[in-house]
């Protein structure tokens, strides 16, 4: 049994249909980057993955469990985590703050009534802040952060919830090329003890982190194989090359 | 960094305002019907105290506290009720004008005085988490949420008003007798009275404050914040909303349950609207982000109003309504939002950060990703 696996994944809004009979899986312990041209259907799949979305029909399997039309909070529970294409963060909220909610051992609202130190807490802001070096920036309000800066500091917040399945929806949009040299680098540690899904577009960014590729296009799915198959494949070259460069 | 921010300097704040409340019945003297009156006070700053915790700290604003109060108030005075009636008088003189013939199923429980205050909390409270519960899980948030408790508020005052068999309709209860809790008969016009009423305003408000500087307190905040977001981090944000609503509809019930102690009278007036709006408008005058600034809020207007209420009459509400817009426009954090911008101009060294009041608005349509 695989680890993660959409089947025949389908999801209409209205008559609109956006994701047509699409199938993927994930072997754990690799990074899987998710390309395809504009409105091809990424965010949604991610949508219905982490629950925001509920599909028409297919299934979504993780970790033996069919989790299928469950609520955000149980998916993020099981071990999915999300970072959102435009950036959310809690802007009235320092650093420091964004974090520590992000640290979800305890979730039950009853036990956090009286509960005010998270063990473990401090080592693990110690590893994400080192990770991203937010630092200098832990007692700065997230709102006033450079758009760089909060990228990195969601992806934190990701990290802080130990999941075991990260799904990055365009972590590198806004990025200059030195902090897109820092995520490369991330993103390849990360590969040794979680399992990723990336979306992107930039081919270059995809060709230094992707151990599988997957192409969508129109809700479906394209292709699927090496960064070198797919750059080779002629229908991907249509697709993109149709769209533009 | 802002002394208002600073948690220790609040703990301070609220020491102080409850040491000047305890030391009052030494003041007062021997006009019982003052205190009697002041003890009153205890009361609405729990109202307020659960207000502030709901709407400030929560986010969600609520019109219609008046549900868990009175329901907390007719608990007590059934209780109360009962303790004047024995074996050979088994059943309200009211129910017999009304020709019932048995005591209804549901004042049974209120014969046994310990039951009777237990169930003046607890059906309060079970009304809120299921309504609640309800309300939440649907995600119905912001005025929708409002919309939904004022009309619930309506139809039980209704309900209540309608039942005049069973609750004695619009007369109301009015227990003949103080409350016997064993051997001891609680004087409501005694400082020892006035000293329950604000001993439990004091464990209310150290429950709530606690609850602001913990962990469920930061979830809250990230849910005024953005509460979609909050939800892929793991939390359950119904079950959050749920307990906050709960926690205030429980102060809300003691409140209720303090004032019929008091007052040894309870009618379906205590669900009328005008007074659950009237709480939201003392949290929102004194400062809806801080639990004190809040309960203060409750004692100016509530002050103001019976000072100055008998003689302006209608008067009163004009000034208050009017009032009560300038401060929403020019004040949104309430009158305590000058003290902390006048707090602000003072720098100290302290690094300590952060109680209840940090926060800014709430943007009203948070939309994380695309
Ligand atoms: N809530 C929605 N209602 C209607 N159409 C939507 C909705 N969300 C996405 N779509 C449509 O679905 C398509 C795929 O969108 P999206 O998943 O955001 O694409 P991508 O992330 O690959 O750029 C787009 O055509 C978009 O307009
Ligand atoms: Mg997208």
């Amino acid at each position: 049994m695989g680890f993660f696996e959409i089947r025949n994944l389908r999801k209409s809004f209205d008559t609109v249909s956006v994701i047509n009979d699409f199938s993927m899986e994930l072997v754990e312990l690799t990074l899987c980057c998710l390309v395809g041209p504009n409105g091809a259907g990424k965010t949604t799949t991610i949508d219905l993955i982490t629950g925001r979305q509920k599909p028409t029909s297919g299934t979504i399997m993780f970790i033996e469990e069919d989790i299928t039309g469950f609520d955000e909070h149980q998916i993020a529970r099981r071990g999915i985590g999300r970072k959102f294409q435009v950036p959310a963060v809690f802007r009235d909220m320092t650093v420091r703050q964004n974090l520590e909610v992000a640290f979800t051992r305890t979730t039950n609202p009853l036990k956090n009534i009286f509960r005010f130190r998270e063990p473990g807490f401090a080592g693990k802001l110690d590893e994400i802040l080192t990770l991203t070096g937010l630092g200098p920036r832990l007692n700065v309000e997230a709102g006033i952060l450079s758009h760089g800066e909060t990228q990195w500091l969601e992806i934190g917040m990701v990290l802080m919830q130990n999941p075991r399945l990260l799904l990055l929806d365009e972590p590198v949009a806004g990025m200059t090329e030195s902090e897109i040299e820092k995520t490369v680098g991330i993103l390849n540690d990360l590969k040794k003890t979680n399992t990723l899904m990336v979306v992107e577009h930039d081919m270059s960014f995809v060709r230094r982190i992707a151990d599988v590729v997957v192409v969508m296009h129109m809700g479906s799915l394209l292709a699927k194989g090496t960064i070198k198959d797919i750059e080779a494949d002629r229908r991907v070259r249509e697709v993109y090359l149709g769209e533009e460069a | 960094m802002n002394l208002f921010h600073n948690v220790r300097a609040q703990w301070l704040a609220y020491a102080v305002f409850f040491i000047v409340l305890a030391l009052v019945p030494l003041f007062v003297g021997d006009d019982v019907f003052l205190l009697n009156q002041l003890s009153m006070y205890g009361v609405y700053a729990m109202l307020a105290l659960g207000i502030s915790l709901c709407w400030g700290f929560g986010g969600i604003l609520n019109l219609g506290q008046g549900i868990p109060f009175g329901l907390g108030a007719y608990g007590m005075a059934m209780t109360m009720q009962m303790q004047t009636q024995d074996e050979y008088n088994p059943m309200p003189p009211f129910m017999l004008n009304n020709s019932l013939t048995e005591l209804p199923w549901f004042w049974v429980p209120f014969g046994n005085t310990t039951v009777g205050i237990i169930l003046s909390i607890a059906i309060p409270a079970l009304f809120c988490a299921i309504f609640g519960w309800t309300m939440f899980r649907a995600r119905v948030s912001g005025p929708f949420f409002a919309i939904m408790t004022l009309a619930m508020l309506s139809a039980i005052g209704t309900l209540f008003l309608g039942m005049q068999p069973y609750t004695n309709g619009a007369n109301g209860l009015s227990p003949p007798r103080s409350l016997q809790l064993g051997e001891l008969t609680v004087d409501p016009y005694s400082p020892g009275s006035y000293w329950v009423v604000f001993g439990l305003l004091l464990i209310a408000t150290v429950i709530a404050k606690l609850m602001t500087l913990s962990r469920s307190g930061l979830v809250a905040r990230s849910i005024r914040n953005d509460a979609e977001r909050v939800r892929f981090l793991g939390y359950n944000v119904a079950a959050y909303e749920t307990m906050i609503y709960t926690v205030s509809g429980i102060f809300a019930a003691v409140a209720g349950a303090c004032m019929v102690v008091l007052s040894q009278y309870v009618s379906p007036d205590q669900f009328d609207p005008t007074f659950s709006l009237m709480m939201v408008v003392w949290a929102g005058i004194g400062g809806r982000m801080s639990l004190l600034a809040a309960m203060l809020g409750a004692f100016l207007i509530q002050g103001g109003q019976s000072y100055l209420g008998d003689e302006l009459d209608a008067t009163w509400y004009l000034f208050l309504g009017t009032f009560f817009i300038l401060v929403v426009r020019f004040l949104p954090k309430g009158l305590v939002g000058l003290v902390e911008s006048g707090l602000g101009r003072i720098r100290i060294g302290s690094k300590r950060n952060d109680g209840d009041s940090a926060a800014s608005e709430v943007s009203l349509n948070p939309q994380p990703g695309a």
